[in-house]
């Protein structure tokens, strides 16, 4: 199923994948790429694609940091394999809108949330997503919203507090 | 008594082994600045005034913060203090971690290794002090750790600042004909109010750089700080919520290959057999290089994507030798026992213990023995580095905490001179220690030699992160206390067993030195502390066992915050004393100790009646220069044990942006908890039994307590922040526990004998 | 989000439609052979105590965990619940898809997949339920989502998410038998008349 060539390093030969051609929208943008299926959404983004922003933290779904929006819904790029992405994949990189902060980002910048900042993207994919469908999150709509990101750096009080800001900046249009 | 030299020598040794007898012939490198990194690699039009400062013809103003950012806001605080002296806004400064260069050195990382408690100011442990900052500058130790960085940087900084726009001040003077004394600066513009002339920091530059500041300057008060000891907005916080290319894992290059490494996973074990053919028939895989280094043996595989590289270091067949070390937790445990009936060397001996116990009445003494368990560091960005070797020279990309020391690895790995290395620091997805490492730096470097002048990003899989740490040391502890009639301690004796961090990181970075003299970190957290009791012994015994260690946030003070203080509160409950009032007693010649303590119990409400149901649990530790009190409130619920509250009071000398070092105490507590309710990392058949965050996981949001803390400042001296929360968070949660359920646990993780919500 | 609404829907209409028919009809034969059908409801038992069925039919909102690298059986990490509209699809920003997708991860510890990935409804308890309490369910079809036995062993033997607890991915120990002995058994055990034990 995949095409095959050879290529040369230093006298070595090896054997390429070129893999499946596949068409992805990321962002908004088509973007086209040949993988093997099986490859995870994440590593097609950050390897193929360059969109850097979904992180790469544990290869199992189990800290989120590689979260990303497939048709708006949040999933884990780590363990999607590219066989299965079905729908507009929208990452970190694009959820601010001509030059203008989501205001998920936003409240993250006033409320000085991040520490070292890697788990961060995963965390706002995870509140955009709990924010689309609930106006005005409680503490509790949070808790179970967000359990799936972890933070080693333990942000989540101010996690918490940005949500809660970004639900009023939301609300007020900004 | 110990000589000064003698201490001098101990201290010298155990802080920094590597370069024997340097202190003696060191005085001449100590006056001799180092050269300014920056003077190479000066754009068109641009100035450096001293290693920390670049202003452009265009008025851009670049800090060199040389420390690296983990999260613990360093870049943003080592700017605002040459902002505060130089006059100008955070937010019109460009920060960068800049180069690997001695000029960085970091001389207070080093200067409490020595065996003495932060409190003691006598001669001896000053001069030792004296000689282990001065060991800092020789060594040229470029290093983040030990809570030191501010400490480091305050004044060098500052001095930086003011050096600069003392120049700049000089050139405008000369440029518009008047005195430098009728100029001000603001916002990085020079203003002469009379003739209402001003000229930016830009326009006067090149001109300014020319001119020699004095060696010294006088900084601004205190009470005339503008961004000091404020909370500022971070300066990477943009970068941070967008998801821009700032961390390791994020390097991209021209033509990069990408890697990883699949190491034996019995410590330092080699390859007994191995089969590499169906690895290297896999679609995408470039080669399969065999690792031998001094961190271990393994092997590395050089893809086309990182995927490619994950499947096939899976699919590498290796039959790997057996460990050296006790092979599983119950041999583990047997060999910290075993050391713990030897005599280790007292870092504190007040008083005569033994005589104090010889008449003890069985009734008045209160006994415990005590463990914790080897922990993973657990960053959340897994380890890993880019590294190019083209034309001699090598470039590498890593998200380090020790640049210069990875430089030097790096060459010797790469067989190349230190100056043909470039460092590049990024940002570090998490540090806690580990990344004070150079493994995964000199993985790269290997596979770079092998990768025909390509860069190659090596990135580790979390199974490999987990099971290749250099782990939070297992120890164990045996205590003893008597108590007087008042119910307080006449005589406490504290034994600690654990394997020496200093001797494995020797072991893996400069091989040839032995260790000589006590590892402080095996006691620190119990030896030091600011209580009085007559007669007080802490001795530590390093255990042979030879599982890597290394440090983690806090390092020893990590678990002998929960031995000293949970057996505190022990000797509290037998003395029918209350824990707080027990810390009274015994504190009353340390007075920032006492303000502590008073202050989180008046926060906490220490004292009242709580519902049925919940409890409060108080520890208190000294580390790192900061002193810090914490309280931990906990309700039984039908889905276990939740932890509702903390409230921590902090006395950190000085505080430079109370905003990061309350986002400092809140994470460092979290990072302890995490490790309290339920991390472990155990062994079998001589291998790490966990791999990945579903089996070492670590406090999520919805079992996230609230926070209240107060930063004090009536301590003398600056303390560190970054490190000094997670030491009394574990015990105030085990004296918590005890108070709510009655079971006094002395084993950790808690969540072996309790659960948590 | 609009496929989530959609399941949402349909499986709500499935179950009223298949509950008002049921309704109409009669579960258990005149006559019960207790040898013949107890030792095939001890093989359906076994399959559906199992922890690779019991861990998502649960009478609380939260699934299990369990087995090797696992510890004990506890809740399914990082707060996951059933959701707060009684879906079974999980909560906003934290969906059962959000990991769980059509297939198993190939990545050992890596989350498992089937079609439609979600939770049991509360009702259909058998985590923590002995074999007796399970079999009483099976027979009601307030509580077996309105199905009359030949449904339920139709859909134990079609069902992708049910059939994947045959092939649960690696690391992950199967229930036992297969899709089509357990329907086999259920056939056995109704014409038997479907005794309990």
């Amino acid at each position: 199923m995949s095409k095959c060539t050879k290529r040369k390093l230093r006298g070595r030969l090896w054997t390429t994948t070129k893999g499946i051609p596949m068409h992805l929208i990321v962002d908004g943008k088509p973007i086209d790429i040949e993988a093997d299926p099986e490859m995870p959404l994440l590593w097609a983004l950050r390897d193929l694609a360059g969109k850097t922003g979904p992180k790469f933290g544990c290869g199992i779904a189990a800290c989120g940091a590689c979260t990303v929006h497939m048709d708006g819904t949040p999933v884990r790029s780590c363990i999607l394999p590219l066989r299965e992405v079905q729908g507009e994949i929208t990452t970190i990189e694009g959820i601010s809108t001509d030059g203008k902060l989501h205001p998920v980002q936003q409240a993250w910048l006033e409320e000085q949330v991040a520490q070292c900042g890697y788990c961060q993207a995963g965390q706002i994919m995870s509140a955009v997503a709990l924010l689309d469908e609930i106006d005005n999150p409680s503490d509790e709509d949070i808790d179970n919203a967000m359990g799936g990101n972890l933070c080693r750096c333990g942000t989540y009080p101010r996690i918490r507090a940005a949500i809660k800001k970004a639900a009023a900046l939301k609300t007020a249009g900004i | 008594m110990a000589s000064v030299g003698k201490i001098a020598r101990r201290t010298f040794l155990i802080g920094a082994a590597a370069i024997a007898g340097g202190v003696a012939i060191g005085y001449y490198y100590y006056r001799k600045p180092y050269p300014n990194p920056l003077e190479g690699e000066l754009a068109e039009g641009e100035a450096t005034f001293n290693p920390y400062v670049k202003v452009a013809s265009d008025n851009t103003i670049t800090v060199i913060a040389p420390r690296a950012e983990m999260g613990q806001g360093v870049s943003t605080s080592l700017a605002a203090l040459v902002a505060e002296e130089l006059d100008v806004g955070l937010d019109r400064i460009k920060v960068e971690h800049g180069p690997a260069a001695y000029a960085y050195y970091n001389s207070e990382m080093l200067a409490e290794g020595g065996p003495f408690a932060f409190y003691n100011d006598g001669l001896f442990a000053e001069t030792a002090r004296g000689a282990m900052g001065a060991l800092g500058k020789i060594l040229g130790f470029q290093g983040t750790g030990g809570s030191s960085s501010i400490r480091d940087g305050f004044d060098k900084m500052r001095q930086a600042g003011a050096a600069t726009r003392h120049v700049l001040v000089e050139a405008a003077a000369k440029k518009l004909g008047v005195p430098a004394s009728e100029l001000e600066t603001a916002d990085a513009t020079i203003t002469h109010k009379a003739s209402g002339k001003s000229l930016t920091y830009g326009e006067v530059a090149v001109a300014a750089a020319q001119i020699e500041p004095p060696a010294m300057l006088k900084l601004r008060e205190k009470a005339e700080w503008k961004l000091l000891g404020k909370p500022q907005m971070r300066t990477d916080m943009l970068a941070k919520v967008t998801g821009a290319p700032i961390f390791g894992v994020d390097v991209t290059l021209p033509d990069m290959l990408h890697g990883t490494v699949k190491m034996s996973p019995r410590f330092w074990s080699k390859p007994v057999k191995s089969d590499l053919s169906k690895a290297e028939k896999m679609p995408g895989v470039i080669k399969i290089v065999p690792l031998d280094t001094t961190y271990g043996h393994g092997f590395g595989v050089i893809a086309e994507n990182t995927w490619a590289a994950f499947k096939a270091a899976d699919a590498i067949e290796v039959e790997w030798a057996d460990a050296e070390y006790p092979a599983d937790s119950a041999a583990i445990s047997r060999a910290l026992t075993d050391a713990l009936a030897t005599q280790g060397s007292a870092l504190r001996d007040d008083g005569n213990v033994d005589t104090a116990f010889a008449d003890a009445p069985r009734e008045k003494i209160v006994e415990a023995d005590y463990a914790v368990p080897y922990l993973a560091h657990a960053c959340m960005e897994p380890m890993n580095a880019t590294a190019r070797l083209k034309d001699g020279v090598l470039d590498i990309w890593s998200p380090n905490q020790m640049p210069t020391i990875t430089r030097q690895l790096c060459a010797g790995a790469a067989g190349i001179e230190q100056d043909k290395v470039n460092v590049h620091t990024t940002f570090l997805g998490g540090g806690f220690g580990r990344r004070g490492e150079m493994d995964f730096s000199i993985y790269a470097a290997l596979l770079a030699k092998e990768a025909g002048g390509k860069p190659v990003k090596v990135i580790w899989t979390r199974e490999e992160d987990t099971r290749h740490d250099v782990y939070r040391p297992a120890a164990a502890g045996k205590f003893q206390a008597r108590l007087g009639d008042d119910g307080l301690p006449v005589a406490i004796d504290m034994k600690i067993a654990s394997p020496s961090i200093i001797a494995s990181v020797l072991r893996r970075t400069f091989p040839s030195l032995s260790p000589v003299g006590p590892d402080k970190t095996i006691a620190e957290g119990s030896f030091d502390q600011p209580y009085v009791v007559p007669n007080y012994r802490v001795a530590a015994i390093p255990a042979q066992i030879s599982v890597p260690v290394g440090f983690w946030r806090s390092v020893g003070n990590s678990y002998n915050g929960f031995f000293h203080e949970a057996f505190m509160d022990e000797i509290a409950t037998a003395g029918k004393t209350d824990p707080v009032e027990l810390r009274r007693k015994l504190m009353t010649t340390h007075p920032t100790a006492l303000k502590v303590v008073e202050k989180v119990a008046e926060m906490s409400k220490w004292g009242e009646t709580l519902p049925a149901g919940k409890a409060k649990g108080f520890a208190f530790t000294l580390s790192f220069g900061s002193w810090v009190g914490e309280v931990v409130q906990v309700a039984d619920t039908p889905a276990g044990i939740r932890i509702e509250k903390v409230w921590i009071a902090a006395d950190v000398g000085t505080a430079i942006d109370p905003g990061i070092i309350e986002a400092q105490l809140v994470s460092g507590a979290i990072y302890g908890l995490s490790a309290a309710m339920g991390q472990e990392i155990t062994f079998a058949d001589g291998m790490v039994e966990q791999s990945n965050f579903h089996d070492f996981d670590a406090m999520r949001i919805f079992q996230c307590p609230t926070f209240e803390v107060a930063i004090l400042e009536n301590a003398k001296k600056m303390g560190g922040v970054g490190e000094v929360a997670t030491p009394p968070a574990i015990p105030a949660l085990a004296n918590a526990v005890f108070a709510l359920t009655g079971k006094r646990i002395r084993s950790l993780p808690l969540s072996k004998e309790v659960s948590f919500a | 989000m609009r496929a989530f609404i959609v399941i949402a829907t349909s499986a709500i209409m499935v179950f009223a439609m298949a509950t008002w028919v049921l309704a109409q009809e009669t579960q258990t034969p005149a006559t019960v052979d207790a040898a013949a059908g107890l030792p095939e409801w001890e093989k359906i038992y076994a399959v559906f105590s199992h922890p690779r069925c019991a861990n998502c039919h649960v009478e609380d909102d939260h699934p299990r965990w369990s087995g090797a690298h696992y510890g004990k059986t506890r809740f399914h990490a990082f707060n996951v619940q059933r959701g707060i509209d009684g879906s079974g699809l999980g909560n906003p920003g934290l969906r059962c898809m959000t990991c769980h997708f059509e297939t198993n991860s190939a990545v050992l510890h890596g989350p498992p997949g089937a079609e439609n990935w979600h939770l049991a409804p509360a009702e259909m308890v058998w985590f923590g339920k002995s074999s007796g309490e399970i079999c009483a369910q099976i027979k009601d079809p307030a509580r077996n989502g309105g199905r009359t036995l030949a449904e339920v062993a139709e859909h134990v033997r079609s069902d992708k998410l049910v059939g994947w607890g045959w092939s649960p991915g690696p690391g992950r120990e199967p229930a036992p038998g297969s899709a089509e002995e357990t329907y086999q058994a259920i056939e056995k055990w109704a014409a038997a008349g479907a005794p309990c034990p």
